[in-house]
């Protein structure tokens, strides 16, 4: 069992956010891909503006390269110096945090140059080379289980985190596939994800995605966002990985997960709640330890 | 002339070496103890920190026991750390114990390995039953 870790995100001028045990629910939330700099400041603003109404630590979330589309003709992103320009300029323009993933290990000098956080990939999570990569930026890791992976196997990309230097990994489940087409989620990801010690996060946008159930592109059943939220904050996480859209018809990325922007407060104000209930509940009756077996 | 070799009389005398048996970090797998036990024919792994205290130690008997109450598949059983399973309150024996002593305690506790600690708690070596048995019958013939 590893010892608990927190993991502080925001370096410079940016509100800094706080992950881990008995602290408040932070989100990590965007609109997935940068699609210009229009749409991203103004997804910013709105976001900014929820995050501040419901007092929700917020990491601003959209990457620069889609780098695991199905087709070769889908939106692939615009570009690591573009989108590192305007993730920097939204960081210096709402004082907030930002993280964006990235898919080859030359561009993580870049990212971490700019991002208070870098992501990997969950289709990379146990890349050495990506891993080493994230973990030379000398920022924290959002580090996604793969859809393959066994929730106890993520030790080892944690370890190889912890060993080539990481400052801070946060562990999130997307998912894990039950059959083709299909994910489902295992909630018991957390508890056991938690024994590294790494703060865990629900990513509620990939979890509902049905991947590439449309041919050349991933469907999603996001009706059950909802849902998922709840439960992921009644089993313990740290922090909630969501994707927005003011317009998800025709966002460029992922626009059968995204949740409508419409929706973020009502989701983001129960996955909050629910969070603190259960901090309440720690609090009364302590940590979850009912197995006499052994 | 070669000089007689000493009766062994106590505990060091007999003691396995620290290469000679499992010892392991308390965030090594236990697969890797499982391994470890295979490859150095015991059914013992000593635990101990960086400064070489003996942090507890894993047998045979607490896989058994595991295997019946970790309800888990195979792949996360591996996975643990070793110390999630190990006991933390082990029994051990000086080095300047003697033979009969450390033999007396086996017979009480029907445990065959003793760990070896010195008085600060670091670990030192490993007893066990085997040539403690040896030494022991060996010592009975030669009076």
């Amino acid at each position: 069992m590893g010892t608990d870790r927190v993991v502080e995100v925001g370096y410079g001028d940016v509100a800094k956010v706080r992950i881990g045990k008995g602290l408040p629910l932070a989100y990590i939330g965007g609109p997935c891909a940068i699609e210009s700099r229009d749409h991203t400041f103004r997804m910013a603003e709105a976001i900014g503006k929820i995050c501040a109404r419901l007092n929700i630590p917020w990491i601003f979330k959209a990457c620069y390269d889609k780098d695991c589309r199905s087709s070769a003709d889908s939106f692939h992103g615009v570009g690591l110096e573009e989108g590192l320009q305007i993730l920097a300029d939204v960081r210096d323009a709402f004082g907030v945090p930002v993280i964006s993933d990235f898919s080859d290990p030359s561009w993580g000098p870049a990212t971490g140059e700019v991002c208070d956080m870098v992501q990997v990939p969950a289709y990379l999570c146990r890349q050495t080379s990506i891993l080493r990569a994230a973990a030379k930026t000398g920022r924290p890791v959002h580090l996604k289980k793969g859809q393959f992976m066994s929730p106890w196997n993520m030790k080892n990309s944690v370890r190889k985190l912890d060993a080539f230097g990481g400052v801070g990994t946060v562990l999130a489940d997307r998912g894990t596939f039950f059959g083709y087409n299909m994910l489902v989620n295992d909630m018991t990801c957390f508890p056991i994800m938690s024994k590294t010690g790494c703060p865990v996060c629900f990513d509620a946008s990939h979890s509902i995605q049905m991947p590439t159930s449309m041919g050349n592109v991933s469907g999603g059943q996001r009706e059950f966002i909802p849902a998922l939220v709840r439960a992921a904050a009644a089993c313990g996480i740290q922090a909630l990985f969501m994707e927005t859209h003011d317009d998800p018809k025709n966002a460029l990325s992922d626009p059968n997960t995204v949740l409508d922007l419409k929706y973020l407060e009502f989701v983001l104000a129960q996955a909050k709640k629910v969070h603190e209930m259960r901090l309440a509940l720690l609090e009364e009756f302590g940590e979850d330890n009912v197995h006499t077996g052994s | 002339m070669s000089t007689p070799a000493r009766e062994p009389k106590q505990v060091l005398d007999v003691a396995l070496g620290l290469d000679a048996f499992p010892v392991l970090r308390p965030d090594d797998l236990l697969k890797t103890a499982l391994e470890e036990m295979t490859a150095k024919r015991l059914g013992i792994v000593c635990i101990i920190d960086d400064a070489g205290l003996l942090q507890g130690v894993f047998t045979d008997g607490d896989i058994r026991r595991h295997l019946l109450s970790v309800q888990r598949p195979f792949a996360a059983f591996f996975s643990d750390d070793v110390i999630d399973h190990a006991q933390r309150k082990a029994t051990t024996v000086p080095a300047t114990a003697s033979l009969r002593e450390a033999l007396d305690v086996m017979a009480r506790l029907r445990i065959w390995d003793l760990p070896v600690v010195d008085d600060q708690g670091r670990l030192t070596g490993l007893l066990h039953l085997h040539p403690l048995v040896e030494a022991v019958m060996a010592a009975d013939t030669r009076n």
